[in-house]
């Protein structure tokens, strides 16, 4: 088992954590996955690309890039962040605030087009 | 060292990791989380600022009769006027108030370009390109990730390698984009296609992430230099590729925002 040079210690020991070396054992999860997603992140893009030019500019083409947008986020972080082998409690710290933020980002075009009859 | 009994009830009591990651991993995340926060609050700036401006009639558009790949320098260059020199598209487009500091340009008619065509309206092609590069670069991270994770330092260089030059191949993408914006005539104050904010939101926005990409591809250099060296294998893992590679995924996270705001929508 590997161990570090400098601390002397077996840096995967869980009942001996030492935050400063301390890392958890990692195994692969296979390259098959990882093409598969990219096949489906491109296939993602080219739907925007086809959809823009065979869509008319309409709120209901808006709300599909972002859509889009959010599904290629999903596999990005799920799989190439590897968010979908993490421990649970990470995902929900990293993943509400920004659900969240998307609601704050609705609101304020939506604020934005007042502005604007107002002017 | 002393043996002590975890309980598994009080994680967060210390002497352990709680989400199972290593620190460097976790400081990571939230770094990223306070870097997205960052990104938003541009992104909702945009957005706010981009609706109070009424959009380009979509009638007015289509009046001009464009089609894809038609070249447009030719088509609005008025008679008499050589329509191989000079721009003739936008004082056009001004002309007929189709870009004008009342309503919002449409992106159809403003990101048309593709090198080695001028002339030749094309819009959203090129950036397509970009997003293509950037997402081809992301899966060869992940694969020197993977390759880590089996302790295959072979494969680590290689596909560092291939990443780092996907990265260059993005920042010589949005050099190129960029000199095409400035020598239009826009700046970060004016801009020929509409209002100020238009061109302020672009520099704004676009710099910011290409500074976030030429940043990873620093830290890409970093990490392939020092997996040459042999640093990681000494070290027992691969971790550090890992770390670098969150932070490089979410650049390519961040484009694909930057791309659906302000290239689709």
């Amino acid at each position: 088992m590997a161990s570090h040079s400098e601390h002397n210690v077996d840096i995967h020991d869980e009942n001996n954590y030492d935050p400063t070396v301390w890392v958890p054992k990692t195994t692969s999860h296979g390259t098959k996955d990882l093409w598969k997603k990219f096949w489906v992140l491109l296939a993602l893009t080219i739907a925007d690309v086809v959809a823009y030019f065979t869509w008319p500019p309409s709120i209901a083409r808006n709300m599909f890039f972002i859509f889009m947008g959010v599904a290629k986020a999903w596999y990005i972080v799920g799989t190439f962040m590897h968010m979908k082998y993490e421990h649970r409690k990470l995902g929900y710290m990293i993943i509400l605030p920004m659900v969240l933020i998307m609601f704050f980002l609705y609101w304020m075009m939506y604020e934005g087009n007042f502005w604007g009859t107002y002017k | 060292m002393a043996t002590q009994t975890i309980s598994r009830s009080s994680i967060w009591r210390g002497g352990n990791s709680p989400f199972n990651v290593s620190y460097g991993k976790l400081m990571m995340w939230v770094f990223l989380l306070s870097d997205a926060f960052t990104f938003s609050s541009l992104l909702v700036g945009y957005g706010a600022i981009r609706y109070s401006y009424p959009a380009t009639e979509l009638a007015q558009i289509e009046s001009l009769e464009l089609s894809f790949a038609e070249n447009v320098q030719e088509k609005f260059a008025a008679p008499g006027v050589d329509a191989h020199h000079g721009e003739h598209f936008i004082p056009a487009m001004q002309d007929l108030e189709i870009f004008s500091e009342l309503h919002w340009p449409s992106p159809d008619l403003v990101f048309n370009h593709f090198p080695f065509a001028h002339g030749l309206h094309l819009p959203l092609i090129f950036v397509s390109l970009m997003t293509l590069i950037l997402i081809l670069s992301s899966v060869t991270m992940v694969l020197a990730v993977e390759a880590g994770q089996r302790g295959d330092k072979k494969a680590v260089s290689t596909w560092m390698l291939l990443t780092i030059i996907g990265g260059f191949m993005f920042l010589g993408c949005q050099a190129w984009e960029w000199t095409n914006f400035i020598t239009a005539g826009a700046t970060p104050s004016s801009n020929p296609y509409g209002p100020p904010a238009f061109a302020a939101l672009f520099f704004g926005v676009t710099g910011f992430h290409g500074f976030h990409v030429f940043s990873g591809v620093v830290l890409n250099v970093i990490i392939y230099i020092n997996n040459l060296k042999g640093t990681y294998e000494k070290r027992g893992h691969y971790e550090m590729v890992e770390k670098v590679g969150l932070y490089w995924h979410f650049v390519d996270l961040v484009w694909v925002f930057v791309f659906t705001f302000f290239y689709l929508i």
